[in-house]
């Protein structure tokens, strides 16, 4: 059942329209991430949840009631934390449950329990001016869900820390996300978090959600070149599809015949598609292979886990990702570009044949 | 904001305050004179000539007190430079004090009775005119410069000195390649600030300008020997244009020229050491013009605690003894200006406040007439209020209140600036913050601008307490037997040859301002200043 329903969301500022007929649903206890670049209406949409602009038109509904009505039961964490930065950590913490007006005690001992909940137990007393950038992160977030909000929303909120505790505050939001099931959107234009966070990711450009799916989904079968090329890296090529069969399919591109694996629609056979292949799919082989498209190593990047290959074929140059533990290539060496397994995701079939580049 | 009647209320009254005590006193001068007084001013060569010396003045000065105060600025900033808290504590001094007072201290050094002319040199000398009067100003305003840009100095980052020095650089072209044009926007800035305060002067001409009279002083003149307000009206009017226009040059150059430095997170980098030669050559400047100042301070002093400046030596405690109405006149330069202070801390944060964050109507218009006076000279403001309240229903000639008010008006732009600026200090995501957690716009009002305004708020107060206790312009013209303040009382004693006691109720008033100024230290240093 649909929890948070977003209806036909259209909103414009003057002549730019930052939300345009965006329609999108999530489970409760759903992690939804917003992705896009900046100025795709991510943050607009954010923020007409929480209730805290209006829509031109269209609807936004929490278990069924419009929501920013009487009280806003949908809360931010905001980017820059928003602390209030003369009351203490505490004072921030409990402001939410004094507008509620509960008792003090209650409130009292929810703070705490919050507190030690998100590892600040002894900093209840500081200023938020006296706490490290991770520790404001984890008040703003304290004061947020010391409410139970019906939806949490979180927007962009490692995008102001250091790499090294990016990495530990996003599994950690993760961990508490699940534990106390809220419903939460996330909106980020990183799509590595995006991936790693969500159950769901909306794939937003100029106002508009352009996919929607599992981050699988969307880094395996992006709906289009936009979202293939701005989640992750992509080779996007155009090819004509000389046969797709059950156990393999051919493909036809710069006068080269490539093999590749099963799967692809039989349908497509003797048209032309764009095609996406990631790094990790594609696998460096002798030169001599017939069905690979061959070329020479034209730079390489080791990063740890594996090394990146640009490998020039004269008339594309693929992107290819080897485990560094398997092959350690010089550069100018001649190889051949093939497909590890299943055949590449086709984008869209109204491609020519030739290749293009990123 | 129509369900809001208190909201409604406040902006009732908040523009009614603003059209009221600002606008129309400063309407009031431009039409009160008729066609043919402004006729004959423009007319009279006296005139003439009073604008030619405060134009001369306006360049004069100005270069000077820029100059002085870009190398105070620069002594004050580098780190690896000796005495240069001296230098810093030197800068601020004339900042707390009346204006005349540099003048007055000028008299006891080089006047007739000077303790360097007559005292060392044994010369009597006029030193009445503009040579002194340049001085006097000089003095009075490098200061103002001297703050400002350090300001932009200061977000000027090491690094880049530093990066141009590794470049190959010599020192001299780092500072002539990187610095100075960094630090051009701030210092033209400067000088514009700089030139509104020198036009504007009347109590280091009304001291020592003698018969090189300029507009100020020939307005008030106008008034105290003719009796012709309406001709000093006119010619406040014609003294005021020059300032208006100097005044939107510098907002819109502050705009437009501000450099936002691109880079990161903020360096606590040591900055680069200064060359031999140039230390040298600062630390002398500074040095020198720190003396003239600590003598100018030191001979007040010492003027109020012997018997006859220049002639009896002899130590006495009679000059602050022997105040008697002046005590008075203290008392009252203390209370207008507690009112005064009060007042327009309270009016420019409910303005800054509905401006900034309620959207009020009219906001970019009530935020002009807050701005105004920052434009418009001391003088001009005292004969707007002294000819906009003297009938009825608001005739308040001569009374307290106008002096008070008057003041509050004049003090009303640069307290509104802080409120301004304090609250684009605070990023409007934490008013979104409490609203998204259920806070109505009271509550957020109450809950935080109300808070984080108290800061601004103390920070206006003191600010406009000490420019009022020391202020002479704004009250000259307002100035009646029963409501005398300190300031116009020095002014008659030193023009009557009392230095003993001028220099005693000068000592007293400076006590009081630094009191002000040690109070508004302590009360602020625990506010924490981090509003963002």
């Amino acid at each position: 059942m649909t929890y948070l329903e977003i209806a036909h969301a259209t909103k414009s500022f003057g002549s730019l329209r930052a939300l345009d007929d965006v329609s999108l649903g999530a489970a409760k206890g759903c992690f939804l991430t917003l992705l896009g670049p900046s100025g795709c209406g991510k943050t607009t949409l954010l923020r007409s949840i929480a209730g805290l602009q209006g829509l031109d038109s269209g609807e936004i509904r929490i278990e069924g009631r419009t929501a920013g009505e009487g009280g806003s039961r949908a809360v931010m964490v905001f980017q820059d934390y928003a602390l209030f930065p003369h009351m203490d950590v505490r004072r921030n913490i409990s402001y939410g449950l004094v507008l509620r007006k509960e008792n003090k005690s209650l409130i009292e001992r929810k703070v705490e329990e919050t507190l030690s909940y998100l590892g600040i137990a002894g900093l209840g007393d500081r200023l938020p001016s006296q706490l490290s950038g991770g520790q404001q992160q984890r008040v703003a977030l304290a004061r947020a869900l010391i409410v139970e909000p019906e939806v949490l929303l979180l927007d962009e909120p490692l995008s102001n820390l250091d790499a090294k505790l990016r990495l530990g505050i996003r599994s950690e939001l993760k961990r508490i996300q699940q534990d106390l099931g809220v419903t939460t959107v996330y909106v980020t234009h990183d799509q590595a978090e995006a991936l790693a966070l969500s159950d769901l990711v909306a794939v937003m450009e100029r106002g508009k959600v352009v996919q929607v799916g599992t981050p699988r989904d969307i880094y395996f079968r992006p709906a289009g070149a936009f979202v293939a090329d701005f989640v992750g890296t992509a080779n996007l090529f155009d090819a004509l599809v000389l046969e797709a069969g059950e156990r393999e399919g051919r493909l036809s591109a710069w006068g080269r015949i490539w093999r590749v694996g099963g799967g692809l629609p039989e349908s497509l056979a003797g048209h032309n598609a764009l095609f996406c292949a990631r790094p990790e799919s594609l696998g460096l082989g002798d030169p001599g292979d017939p069905d690979s498209i061959p070329g020479v190593i034209e730079q390489k990047m080791f990063e740890g886990s594996h090394v990146r290959y640009w490998v020039d074929t004269g008339a594309f140059t693929f992107v290819v990702d080897e485990a560094a533990s398997l092959s350690d290539y010089e550069l100018k060496t001649p190889v051949s570009v093939g497909f590890r397994s299943a055949a590449p995701h086709v984008v869209s079939t109204r491609g020519s044949a030739g290749g293009r580049d990123e | 904001m129509l369900r809001e009647p208190g909201l409604l209320a406040a902006i009732a009254v908040l523009w009614g305050a603003l059209l009221l005590f600002v606008l129309y006193p400063a309407l009031r001068v431009a039409l009160y004179p008729k066609v043919h007084d402004y006729g004959a001013i423009l007319s009279d060569p006296r005139y003439g000539r009073a604008l030619v010396h405060s134009l001369t003045m306006l360049g004069l000065s100005t270069a000077s007190a820029t100059g002085l105060g870009l190398l105070f600025a620069l002594a004050t900033t580098r780190r690896d430079l000796p005495l240069r808290r001296l230098f810093s504590a030197v800068s601020l001094l004339p900042l707390f004090s009346p204006p005349f007072v540099v003048a007055f201290g000028y008299i006891m050094l080089f006047g007739r009775n000077g303790l360097v002319t007559h005292g060392i040199f044994g010369v009597r000398t006029n030193i009445l005119g503009w040579n002194g009067l340049w001085l006097a100003q000089t003095v009075s305003f490098f200061p103002v410069a001297a703050v400002a840009i350090r300001d932009v100095l200061e977000t000027i980052p090491p690094s880049f000195e530093r990066a141009a020095r590794n470049l190959g650089a010599s020192r001299l072209r780092v500072f002539t390649t990187v610095t100075l044009p960094l630090a051009s926007g701030g210092i033209v800035s400067a000088a514009l600030l700089v030139a509104i305060l020198v036009l504007a002067d009347f109590g280091n001409p009304i001291l020592i300008a003698g018969d090189y009279s300029v507009l100020a002083t020939e307005a008030w003149l106008r008034v105290q020997g003719w009796a012709d307000v309406r001709g000093a009206a006119a010619l406040s009017f014609v003294l005021m244009l020059p300032s208006l226009l100097l005044f939107i040059a510098q907002r819109a150059w502050a705009k437009g020229k501000a450099y936002v430095t691109i880079g990161g997170k903020a360096s606590s980098m040591e900055t680069e050491p200064a060359a031999r030669p140039a230390k040298v050559f600062l630390v002398a400047a500074c040095s020198a013009v720190s003396l003239l100042v600590i003598l100018i301070y030191a001979s007040l002093a010492a003027g109020s605690l012997v018997e006859g400046w220049g002639f009896d030596w002899r130590p006495t405690l009679r000059w602050f003894t022997g105040l008697g109405t002046q005590w008075i006149d203290l008392l009252h330069s203390l209370l207008f200006s507690l009112f005064a202070a009060f007042g327009s801390a309270l009016l420019a944060m409910a303005s800054a406040y509905l401006v900034r964050e309620r959207s009020m109507p009219f906001a970019r218009a009530a935020d002009a007439i807050a701005m105004l006076p920052a434009a418009l000279p001391g003088i001009f403001i005292g004969i707007g209020y002294s000819i906009a309240f003297n009938r009825p229903p608001l005739d308040l000639y001569g009374t307290a209140l106008v002096i008070a008010l008057a003041l509050g008006a004049w003090n009303l732009s640069t307290a509104y600036q802080t409120g301004l600026e304090s609250l684009k200090q605070v990023s409007p995501t934490i008013g979104e913050a409490a609203s998204n957690l259920g806070a109505t716009t009271m509550r957020i009002f109450r809950d935080i601008h109300l808070p984080l305004m108290k800061g601004p708020f103390a920070s206006a107060f003191f600010v406009g307490f000490i420019r009022s206790i020391t202020t002479l312009s704004v009250i000259v013209f307002l100035q009646t037997a029963s409501n005398t303040v300190a300031t116009f009382s020095i002014m008659n004693l030193v023009n009557d040859g009392f230095y003993g006691k001028a220099s005693a109720l000068s000592v007293a008033l400076l006590a009081l301002a630094f009191a002000a100024v040690g109070s508004g230290r302590l009360a602020l240093g625990r506010d924490t200043r981090s509003l963002a």
